[in-house]
């Protein structure tokens, strides 16, 4: 594939809580050529080897804060800063199996000036999972 | 010749002694502009994004980079190249003006945005808008910027039938956050330079309520900041080059071209282009106001605005090898500038494909450019 600089291998693994595998996370940078606030963010959706996560099931981690999608609202003065990643853990009892999944992540969010409300940014690629 | 190895060792030492002599008082001869205008070269940081991005540099490689080709002034966005933004650390502000001093560069403008679609129920208010701006103009001012390429507040055109030019119309609501943002601009000595992106058209409702603005009150921190996407004269050619890649016919693409140049307008173009049996891609592209079809401005018309001009965004997209800009008239828009007693920065603006390891070749480019237009020979 060629080389992309938005969804990353770092931090892509199965989340485990309480002895149990709930669910995997994957963590993106945006394309955009600056850092936004929070609430401009309007969602993400995650496509692992096919099958789509939204809304509820995909929460967001910038920094040291996990928002689920419906929150990022109400924190108008934090932000997904330019070329940091931002992990999204999604629920799926079981996670994923090791080796390579196609990952796909589209992000939208209300670019103002833009003549297109909310501006969809699509990434694509293939990653290994270790465990 | 032959000689002795004590006799060589000591010619080097001799050719090392001599080579340590400087030549002048200058260590580098970086070329330095002479008094052919009293306008400045620089460039804009946002210019080397993928290069940042890839991390093959660093936001001081950038900085060291616009130096190097004698370019004075570096822009930035708060949003983009402030870590931790919008409360960077002492530490990281006093690097920065190390990197000022130790380039012998000058912070030349610093870009705001007012995402009036801040909340996915409802648009920032105006005074909230305004507040928001505060931040950054308190930002600004603390990293020693005078002058910001301010963006038009994208709220809805008072008249629906402007939309077509959005987010550049008169407007009610963005004017009033201009206004409500105006003390703060003179409590942090910052000028707004309203950006004349394209689709802005010069002959508008929209410039003529700056200007009416401006001369009311007489503020020395509202004008504007033109960008030369609002002079492009021909659509580039890895635009076109892309549609007949994704499938736009060669002649189909060629009359669009020929009609934006001379401003047939899009619902015109779009009409001729379904006569000629254009297909989705070549309708969609006949059918594109705004970062194309309205964005062919006279440069003379510039020449108004000149004494309220604070920055200016010196976009470029391709550098030909006979030193021009493949689609926008420099040579046209310069002059405009300079006699008109504009003695800011240009920021050099790159928007062609900007590919790790491929910006300073373009920015350099465009500085020859710039340098020959205005005829800057040192």
């Amino acid at each position: 594939m060629p080389v992309q600089y938005n969804i990353l291998d770092k931090g892509f693994k199965n989340i485990r809580q309480n002895g149990q595998i709930t669910g995997f996370q994957v963590a993106v940078r945006d394309a955009y050529y600056r850092g936004i606030y929070l609430p401009i963010i309007d969602s993400f959706e995650v496509t692992i080897d096919g099958q789509t996560f939204a809304g509820d099931q995909v929460k967001c981690k910038f920094r040291d804060n996990i928002y689920t999608q419906k929150d990022l609202q109400n924190h108008p003065n934090e932000r997904w800063q330019w070329l940091e990643p931002c992990t999204l853990m999604v629920a799926k009892p079981g996670g994923l199996k090791p080796g390579f999944h196609d990952v796909k992540v589209v992000v939208k969010e209300r670019i103002s000036y833009m003549p297109v409300i909310p501006a969809v940014r699509t990434f694509t690629a293939k990653l290994a999972l270790v465990a | 010749m032959e000689m002795t190895r004590k006799a060589f060792i000591q010619t080097l030492a001799g050719a090392a002694a001599a080579a340590s002599i400087p030549i002048s008082s200058a260590s580098e001869s970086t070329p330095a502009p002479a008094a052919a205008t009293k306008m400045k070269l620089g460039a804009t940081v946002y210019s080397y994004g993928a290069d940042i991005r890839s991390g093959s540099m660093t936001l001081e490689d950038c900085i060291a980079d616009i130096a190097d080709m004698g370019g004075e002034g570096i822009e930035i966005l708060g949003e983009a190249h402030v870590p931790d933004y919008p409360n960077p650390s002492e530490k990281w502000v006093a690097q920065w003006f190390g990197w000022m001093e130790k380039y012998k560069v000058k912070p030349s403008g610093y870009d705001t945005f007012v995402d009036s679609m801040f909340y996915s129920n409802r648009m920032l208010t105006t005074d909230e808008a305004a507040e928001r701006l505060a931040v950054d103009f308190k930002l600004a001012n603390r990293l020693g910027f005078k002058a910001l390429r301010q963006q038009w507040p994208p709220y809805p055109a008072d008249n629906k039938a402007d939309e077509i030019n959005a987010p550049y119309v008169k407007s009610k609501q963005a004017m009033e956050t201009i206004m409500k943002a105006l003390p703060a601009a003179e409590k942090y000595d910052v000028r707004m330079g309203i950006e004349l992106h394209s689709p802005t058209q010069l002959k508008s409702g929209f410039v003529d309520s700056i200007l009416e603005v401006i001369a009311k009150t007489k503020t020395k921190h509202f004008g504007f900041c033109p960008d030369f996407s609002a002079f492009v004269r021909r659509p580039q050619r890895r635009t076109l080059a892309g549609l007949v890649q994704q499938g736009a016919r060669k002649n189909i693409i060629d009359y669009i071209a020929s009609a934006y140049e001379q401003r047939l307008g899009p619902e015109k173009t779009v009409a001729e282009v379904k006569k000629m049996g254009g297909n989705e891609i070549e309708l969609r592209y006949a059918g594109i106001a705004g970062v194309y079809h309205l964005s062919n401005n006279d440069p003379k018309d510039l020449a108004p605005l000149v004494p309220y001009v604070y920055h200016v965004h010196a976009k470029f997209y391709e550098i030909t090898d006979a030193l021009r800009e493949y689609s926008i008239p420099y040579e046209e828009i310069l002059p405009v500038l300079d006699k008109g007693g504009y003695t800011g920065y240009l920021s050099s603006e790159y928007e062609g494909p900007r590919e790790d390891h491929t910006t300073s070749a373009a920015i350099r480019a465009h500085h020859a450019m710039c340098r020959s237009i205005l005829g800057i020979t040192a």
